[in-house]
Formats: structure tokens, C-alpha cells, sequence
């Protein structure tokens, strides 16, 4: 037998098992201590016209103790559970972030932005994780009640510190308290709705713009919810140029809408003919009949009249997609004052130059009914620093470049004033009537719309799921389609008990 | 170091003596431990991100884990089982799963076979180009082909409604009407078969040629090579997209998630959207880790059964 050749020796298996640990390394993906990094595309915060950053900054890396490497206290501040991820809203977020931190040497803020159809789904694992963010917002009061026995209880942070509350709407206050055991948030921003209007389109149609204030008529007739219908009818338009009204309207074809009723759900509909909730005094699902009236004129305008574009249509590139009123196509949009974020595109010339807002039509009784908003932010009971989180808190509170950025009206009275100022200088040349902002306060949607319901987030699902199938689907009856979401909550309802 | 090596008998190697230095036993032994290091990372791998998350999801499956309270997961026993036995949701979810599977799988290995014939046949001119143009489109991530093919069927003014317009037909709303999401879905489906594709042209390409030559000295036809000796021989690469294709259609859930932006309707809430919204929609994770077993189990169950009917319809060349 010929001799054996001598074995390779150390090197071949040193080598292999090196490129095992390569591999495995590899296969486990990112280092364990995350680096901080400049995001790829951003930019420094210069105002409206900056170019907004695409992308959430990275982690910042934290040591013992949730200290940054030069001993800070890191707060994560995590945005999209309402407005703020808007590529609008982004650079001035980070521009927030960057003063606060230039502002104290004890406490590093930093961002986390996600899109809203992502967000719930991403702090929820984060918080199951052990790595929930120790502020969210801003967001309304649909994320409280999702997470509102996550929120810490600022009254002892409040006494603390000596925070005013003094100058707040003592129902809005009160409204962060009640359903959820404890002071989870305080007012930022208060949104009132109303109608936005594209005074070109009214201009090409030679017809009024709407009423400025409640109680005045429409070009001779009461400004009520048939009046709008008729005048949304004139300002929908084909593509040949025929209105609603003429007989030579092709509905297949439709290039610009009436009305439309922006990133809300049926429950904001409702409110078109009057404040409902569909929860009754027992705790039983229900549906107001105002709302179902509501819902079937609402219907009737997306598929029998055409003045209100369809699912279909408000997703085309024709209107955003996804932005009817910003596409310049849609002539009357119901909806809030944080819509001031998004009627101007980040980039780009404006499609809608001429704007201005009008008071909403009346219901059958007289009366006028304009949503509120409203939104603020919330620590999370797991954060480890809840002294440093309520001192950024109150910052963001207190925030004026914020609360224009996020279009909110400030809940604070003393700042009321001078708060569309600021959007006045945004919108300049425009000039806009904002005592129609301020008028409709007074109509608020008591219940509001966004009140809590037993099983909070099926049943959440399933108005949006019921909206779903009215935006898409033809010739339904809405009666029946009504009942069918009673009965569909009412389930839901019996499993949460 | 130089060696003696003694000298291997047939009785050492059946008793699995091991030689001083090397011999047969030896060196199968040595060729076994690196072919386990050269393993290890993949194994590690899947223990890490496979075994152990299994593992886990089972042993949640008997809790009430909601992702929003992490501290108070509570053991349930069978409950989560129970209800899902009991759930409307998951039921027409598994309906609907079955439906897209029945259509789309077989469509998929007919327009994948398909293309594969055509791309391997003398007739055509640059092969090469459209092979790789029809494999293209899988390079697109998922999500962004998803948003593109939205813009292309939208009912409005999607380009395959506009191009119906022209030819005089009104389209569909391919996206909003349930009766047609399963179409857009298979539509989706058909766009992304260039790896399948690919399979077959392999498949295709390892039939002898002789076998067509004396086929057509017997004078068969193109279509009687095809039906007698192209499709029994190339069974072996059907079964294995139809495997593939079988598991991967269990599992889908972006396509119907981004076309429906989170809101499913009947024809969109396959069973894998229905899980997700479970775990993350409405932080049930403990029911959706039972809903994620009884998925394995279906899947398994079909995995099973495609293999044994294997044998009566698919040829190995070589076996008798």
C-alpha cells in the first residue's frame, strides 16, 4: 500500500471554520448594535419646499441603562398612527427633532416614521417585542383606544412638573380621561371640519362658491344637503365637458367630481346628517338612522348621480392616487383642517392654485354637524425614561412649527390667534377664509364618530370592510347592507363581553 | 508526516474497525464530518429561524398571546383549536384558498410549460433574449409589482381597461369587483411563472432527441412526440413545480393584501391574509400561531398525497 501523503493540516480546517462563523454571521443579519447612519435621502429641513426624507432614520444605539454612547437618554418618538408620515410633514418633523437635541445635553430624540397602513401592525410588534417606543404621535383618539391600556398616566408627571393644563378646552382634556382610567394624553391639536373648495372648478362651471357662514343661503336656496347635490351635479364634468345635470353625461368617463369626502369611514359619513355612534346606551351595536340616510345619499352620489367618485376612481392616477382634492379634480371635499398638510404636493407645482373653505350644508332639521379631530401624543407605560419622555412630550406640546406642519388648530386658547398666521404664510398667495375653521368649533360631532366600541379593532375592520364593499360594488340595497353591519358588530361586540 | 498505512481487510470494514491512519472506514467517516461542517451553517440556520420559531409558535398556540400585552399571555389549552373550528372567517378564508389554488396552479404550469416549449423550440429566433425577458419580471420585488399591476387594472383608467376601450369592450373593475379579483390575482400569478418557466426548458432539454426522431419515422405528429414522449418524460420537473407551486399558492398574501391596501374582501381574504390580520391586525398572536399549525398540517397533509399519486403518473428515467 503506498504510504499516505501527510494531511493537510491545521490551515484547511482553520479556514473552515472560519468561513462557517462568515456564514453564520452572515446568515443572522445585521450587527447586534445597531449604528447610527445619515439616511440615504435626506436633506436638511428649509421649509416647504424641502425634499423630504424617504425613509425612517436608523436606530440609535443605546448601551446600558438606554444611554446613547455619550450618555443620554434615548426617547423614541414613533410617528404614523395618525398624520405626520406625509413626505410633507417628514422634514420638519426631523427638523423638530434636530432642535430639541441641539437644546439640552441630557436626552437624545429620535424619529421613527412609518405609513399609517403599516403603523398599528409595527408598534404593536414592537411592543410584544420588548422594544416599544416610549412616545407615539400624533394620533387621534382611534390609536388611544387601540393601545390605551399601554398609555402611562401623565397626572403624576403633570403635578410634577407644574404643567399648565389651565388654558385647554376642559372637555378635551377631560376626553383623554374618561374610557381610559387615567390622564393618557393632553390636547395638542384640535381639527374642525368643513368644506374645501377648488374655486377654479367654480369659476370654469360659472356657479357661487358655497356659504361662508352658517345660516346663509346658496345662491337663493337654503344651503342644506340637497342644495350641495345640485351643485355638486354641475360641478361633476366628463370628458367631453357635459355635466351631471345633461342628458349626454357619460358616466364611463367622468374627469372631475363634485364632492368627495376625504380618508374618513362611514362613521364620518354619518355625520354628514348629524353626530351617532354605533353603540347604544346598553352597549348594543346600532346604527342611527340619521347615518343610514347618510350612507344612502352617499351611495346614490357615487353610483347613481356620479358627483362622488368610487372606489375605483379615487384610486386612479386621475385623483392621486388616493388625493382626490390635491389632484385638482374633485371640486368640494368634506374633510378636516390636518388636510392643510396634504392640499399642496411636497414637490411640484400645485394643481389646486385657488382654494378657499366653506361651512358645511345643513341637515334636514336646520342643523349643521362639522367632525372633530383631535390629536396628541401618548408615552408608553414600558418606556424606561418616563421623566425625560414627558419633559420631550411637553416639548412637542408646546411645539408651534409642529402643529402648523400638522395643520392642527392649537388646543391651547391663547395660541388660537396666531395659529393661521402661519398657515396663511404657507399658503400665500392664496388667501383663505380660516373664520369658517375657527365658526365650525361650534359644531362638533357629540358623540363623536371616533368614540370607543367594544372589540375596538374588529370593529374597526369590519366598518372599514362595510366601506369597502360600498365603494366597490353597485346596486346594493343600503338597508340591508346596514343591518348586515349591525348584526356583523353586534357579534363582535358579544365576544369582547 | 509520512505513514504506514495497515492494510484494510473486508471483515475491518464490515466491523467498522477504524484503521491508525486512514483506510476505507476512516476516510468515509472523515468525507461524513466535513460534509456536516460544510452543512452547519444551513442547519444552524434553520434551527435558529425555522425549528425554534416553529417551536415557539406552537407553544403560543396554546395561549392567549396578544401582542399588545406580552406579560399577561396565559395558558388556554385547545381553545384557540376550538375556535377556529368554530370561526366564519377562517372557513370561507380556506374556501377561498382552495378557489385561487384551483385556478391559478394549473394555469401557471400551463402557461410556464407553455412558454418552455415555445422557448425550446428550432423555430423560434432569439431564445436567448425572450427566456430572459419572460424571467425578468421576477426580479421585481413583490410589494412594487403589486402596486404596478393596481395602476394597470384599475377600473377607471387602468391601461388593460383602456386597451378593452379601444377594441370596444368595457372592462371589468378588476380590483373592486369581488368576481373578478381571483382573474387579477391569476393574472398577477401568470406574470411572475419565469422560474417556472426555466424548470421546464430544463426538463425539456434532458428528453433524448432520438426518441422524436423514431417517433417521426412511426409518423407522429408534433402534437402525438408531445403527448407520448415529451410530457411522460418531463413528469418528474411537472411534479416538482407543482409541488412548489402548491406550497407557495397555500401561503400567498401580499399580492392580496397590497391589492385591497389591508382590507380584504371575500375573494382577497385567502388563509394566509386571515392569519396575518389575526396576529397583526388585532394582536391575537396565539390564535393566529394555531391558525399557522393547522396551515403547516393542510399543507403537510397535501404534500403527502401529491407524493404518493406520484407514483403512478410520474417517470423516472432509469426506474422500470
Amino acid at each position: 500500500m503506498p504510504s499516505q501523503r501527510s494531511r493537510p493540516g491545521l490551515p484547511r480546517s482553520v479556514a473552515a471554520l472560519l468561513g462557517v462563523i462568515v456564514l453564520v454571521t452572515a446568515a443572522c443579519g445585521a450587527s447586534t448594535v445597531p449604528s447610527p447612519s445619515t439616511s440615504p435621502q435626506s436633506t436638511t429641513a428649509t421649509g416647504a419646499s424641502q425634499t423630504p426624507i424617504a425613509i425612517t432614520p436608523a436606530p440609535v444605539a443605546t448601551g446600558a441603562g438606554g444611554l446613547t454612547a455619550d450618555g443620554k437618554v434615548l426617547i423614541r418618538w414613533f410617528v404614523g398612527l395618525g398624520t405626520g408620515a406625509q413626505p410633507d410633514q417628514i422634514g420638519d418633523e426631523q427638523a423638530v427633532v434636530d432642535e430639541f437635541n441641539k437644546s439640552q445635553d441630557k436626552i437624545t430624540l429620535s424619529l421613527e416614521i412609518y405609513q399609517n397602513t403599516t403603523a398599528y401592525d409595527i408598534l404593536s410588534t414592537q411592543i410584544a417585542a420588548g422594544n416599544a417606543p416610549d412616545i407615539i404621535g400624533p394620533v387621534g383618539f382611534r390609536g388611544f383606544y387601540a393601545y390605551g391600556d399601554q398609555l402611562l398616566d401623565l397626572e403624576p408627571y403633570i403635578a410634577k412638573t407644574g404643567f399648565d393644563t389651565a388654558g385647554m378646552d376642559p372637555a378635551i382634556l377631560a376626553a383623554y380621561k374618561e374610557g381610559f382610567g387615567a390622564q393618557v394624553g393632553i390636547p395638542f391639536a384640535i381639527y374642525p371640519s368643513f368644506l374645501y373648495y377648488n374655486k377654479a372648478l367654480f369659476d370654469e362651471a360659472g356657479v357661487p362658491y358655497p356659504p361662508h357662514k352658517i345660516g346663509e343661503q346658496y345662491d337663493g336656496k337654503p344651503w342644506n344637503w340637497d342644495t350641495l347635490t345640485e351643485l355638486a351635479k354641475k360641478l361633476t364634468v366628463d370628458a367631453t365637458g357635459n355635466d351631471a345635470t345633461s342628458a349626454k353625461f357619460d358616466k364611463q368617463h367622468v374627469d372631475q367630481w363634485g364632492y368627495y369626502m376625504q380618508w374618513t369611514d362611514p362613521r364620518g359619513w354619518g355625520t354628514q346628517r348629524g353626530a351617532g355612534s354605533v353603540v347604544d346606551g346598553s352597549g348594543k351595536a346600532a346604527i342611527p338612522a340619521n347615518w343610514v340616510e347618510a350612507w344612502q345619499w352617499y351611495y346614490d352620489g357615487m353610483w347613481k348621480d356620479h358627483f362622488i367618485p368610487t372606489g375605483s376612481e379615487n384610486r386612479s392616477d386621475l385623483l392621486g392616487p388616493d388625493n382626490a382634492f390635491q389632484s385638482g379634480h374633485v371640486a368640494m371635499d368634506f374633510v378636516h383642517l390636518w388636510y392643510t398638510c396634504c392640499v399642496w404636493p411636497a414637490e411640484g407645482a400645485p394643481k389646486v392654485k385657488t382654494w378657499d373653505i366653506a361651512v358645511p350644508p345643513a341637515d334636514a332639521s336646520g342643523k349643521t354637524t362639522a367632525k372633530l379631530h383631535a390629536d396628541t401624543f401618548g408615552i408608553m407605560k414600558a418606556t424606561k425614561h418616563p421623566d425625560e419622555a414627558f419633559q420631550v412630550l411637553t416639548y412637542l406640546l408646546g411645539n408651534d412649527k409642529l402643529l402648523a406642519r400638522y395643520g392642527g388648530f392649537p388646543a391651547v386658547k391663547s395660541k388660537q390667534a396666531a395659529f393661521f398666521t402661519t398657515l396663511d404664510k404657507r399658503f400665500a398667495p392664496n388667501k383663505v377664509d380660516w373664520q369658517v375653521a375657527l365658526d365650525m368649533l361650534a359644531y362638533p360631532d357629540v358623540p363623536s364618530h371616533e368614540a370607543d366600541m367594544p372589540n375596538f379593532l374588529k370593529a374597526d375592520a369590519a366598518i372599514k370592510a362595510f366601506q369597502e364593499k360600498l365603494i366597490t360594488t353597485e346596486g346594493l340595497d343600503i338597508a340591508t347592507e346596514a343591518e348586515g353591519l349591525r348584526s356583523t358588530l353586534q357579534s363582535l361586540f358579544d365576544q369582547a363581553s | 508526516m509520512a505513514t504506514t498505512q495497515q492494510p484494510a481487510t473486508l471483515a475491518g470494514v464490515l466491523r467498522h474497525d477504524e484503521p491508525a491512519h486512514g483506510g476505507i472506514g476512516g476516510m468515509a467517516r472523515r468525507e461524513e464530518r466535513w460534509g456536516y461542517v460544510f452543512i452547519a451553517p444551513w442547519l444552524l440556520g434553520f434551527v435558529l429561524f425555522t425549528a425554534l420559531p416553529m417551536a415557539a409558535a406552537l407553544a403560543f398556540s396554546f395561549t392567549d398571546f396578544d401582542l399588545r400585552r406580552p406579560d399577561e399571555i396565559a395558558f388556554v389549552g385547545l381553545r384557540n383549536y376550538e375556535r377556529l373550528l368554530a370561526d366564519r372567517d377562517v372557513a370561507q378564508s380556506l374556501v377561498t384558498t382552495f378557489r385561487f389554488i384551483a385556478v391559478t396552479v394549473p394555469l401557471n404550469l400551463a402557461v410556464g410549460l407553455g412558454l418552455a416549449v415555445l422557448l425550446t423550440s428550432p423555430r423560434v429566433a432569439g431564445k436567448a433574449l425572450l427566456r430572459t425577458l419572460f424571467y425578468l419580471p421576477i426580479q421585481i420585488p413583490l410589494v412594487a409589482a403589486t402596486l404596478i399591476w393596481l395602476g394597470v387594472l384599475n377600473g377607471s383608467n387602468g391601461w388593460v381597461n383602456q386597451l378593452l376601450e379601444f377594441v370596444g369592450i368595457r372592462g371589468p373593475d378588476w380590483i373592486g369587483d369581488a368576481s373578478w379579483v381571483p382573474v387579477s390575482l391569476a393574472l398577477i400569478g401568470i406574470w411572475g411563472v419565469g422560474n417556472m418557466m426555466l424548470i421546464f426548458i430544463a426538463g425539456l432539454q434532458g428528453v433524448p432527441t432520438e426518441l422524436y426522431d423514431a417517433a417521426r419515422v412511426d409518423g407522429a405528429g408534433a402534437w402525438t412526440s408531445f403527448r407520448r414522449i415529451t410530457l411522460p418524460l418531463i413528469t418528474p420537473v411537472v411534479f416538482y413545480n407543482l409541488l412548489i407551486s402548491l406550497v407557495v399558492s397555500f401561503q400567498v398574501f401580499v399580492q392580496p393584501w397590497v391589492l385591497k391596501n389591508g382590507i380584504p374582501d371575500e375573494a382577497t381574504n385567502l388563509f394566509n391574509v386571515n392569519l396575518y390580520r389575526e396576529a397583526f391586525v388585532f394582536n391575537q398572536l396565539g390564535y393566529a400561531s394555531a391558525l399557522g399549525w393547522v396551515l403547516f398540517v393542510v399543507i403537510l397533509a397535501v404534500t403527502v398525497v401529491l407524493f404518493r399519486t406520484s407514483r403512478r403518473w410520474v417517470y423516472y428515467a432509469g426506474e422500470r
